[in-house]
């Protein structure tokens, strides 16, 4: 029943102004309100009901919330600028899909050139070229999102603490599924290297299995902070 | 009973500062005070006595602080100010000057 009270404080504050003052407003109301809750039982009240008393007790906010708006000194504070909305950017979307897709069909020039020309010196050495050329600009697409891209720090107003318990959930969660995909990736680029090695025999070009990894680890690295950033965003 | 709510509402800053002139108190108990006082006849609504407590902390009446409970829930408590003290007397005088009209116009 606690929980359904701090649920529904949350509800009532989400048209509050987002400032310092209506947080603390919200965890004085709140905790009151809790108090009260309990005492509404102590009588002998049913939980139910006493959860009832307890809400229709808190009256009218729009008056309480009006006056969130204003300063320590009494002058009302300017209207947030903007608020930053998460939209999809179909255009930066459109770039590392095709970023990519050049990763991924990088592989087919070798296959191709290797069918057509077979062991010719000139024609072996097109199904490379065609390749690197493919991640270079694969990498380079992924390098420019980025850059065209950077992160900007989004200047919400107020709402300090929320905003820092955010950024330290989202830190540890970043922090977390990198540090897994990283220390998972090259051992396991390592032994495949060593299998398919060992295992083809093919010495003088197996080691392209690492140009290949850099790349996706550079993908993967990169969606994943995309995809922490978007969701942090909101 | 409406028209005592209305008038009651009307001294709500009178009603918080005689509150606070016996000690240092916090929103529930004030209010839980004041339903004991009227016998559970009256009691304020929790954004009546909230817009006051800022109101009153914006004039430089009462003053607040985070009580430091080791139980982890944490409370605001209020304590009135010289100027608080100063301000609850006027308006009491102000109280029984207005009573005193009152009652000569209202009885034949």
């Amino acid at each position: 029943m606690e929980y359904r009270i701090r649920e529904y404080m949350d509800q009532l504050f989400e048209s509050a102004p987002h400032t310092q003052r209506a947080y603390e407003l919200k965890i004085e109301l709140t905790q009151n309100l809790i108090e009260k809750y309990y005492a509404l039982v102590g009588e002998g009240k049913d939980p139910e009901d006493a959860y009832n008393l307890t809400i229709m007790s808190i009256g009218d906010v729009r008056e309480l919330f009006s006056q969130l708006e204003d300063d320590e000194d009494g002058n009302p504070v300017p209207p947030p600028v903007y608020y930053p909305q998460p939209q999809p950017d179909h255009r930066r979307a459109l770039v590392r899909t095709a970023a990519v897709m050049l990763f991924i069909l990088s592989v087919l020039p070798p296959i191709v050139f290797g069918e057509m020309f077979g062991n010719s010196t000139i024609g072996g050495a097109l199904g490379p070229i065609g390749m690197f050329m493919m991640i270079a600009v694969g990498v380079g697409l992924l390098v420019y999102d980025k850059w065209a891209h950077p992160n900007q720090p989004q200047p919400v107003p107020g709402s300090v603490v929320k905003d820092f318990q955010e950024w330290q959930k989202r830190k540890n969660v970043k922090k977390h599924y990198i540090a897994a995909f990283n220390g998972a990736f090259w051992p396991l680029v390592l032994a495949f290297y060593f299998v398919v090695s060992f295992g083809t025999g093919k010495w003088y070009i197996t080691w392209i299995v690492f140009l290949i990894a850099t790349a996706v680890d550079v993908i993967v690295n990169t969606l994943l902070k995309a995809m922490i950033n978007q969701d942090g965003g909101k | 009973m409406s028209i005592a709510s209305d008038m009651i509402r009307g001294h709500t800053d009178t009603i918080i500062l005689a509150h606070l002139l016996s000690g240092d108190s916090y929103g529930y108990k004030i209010n839980r005070s004041i339903a004991e006082k009227t016998g559970g006849q009256y009691e304020l609504k929790e954004a009546t006595l909230y817009t006051a407590f800022r109101r009153l902390e914006q004039m430089g009446l009462i003053t607040s602080y985070w009580g430091d409970e080791n139980t982890g829930a944490r409370r605001r408590y209020y304590s009135i100010t010289q100027a608080g003290v100063q301000e609850y007397h006027r308006m009491l005088g102000e109280w029984e000057q207005s009573q005193r009209l009152i009652q000569t116009l209202i009885t034949p």
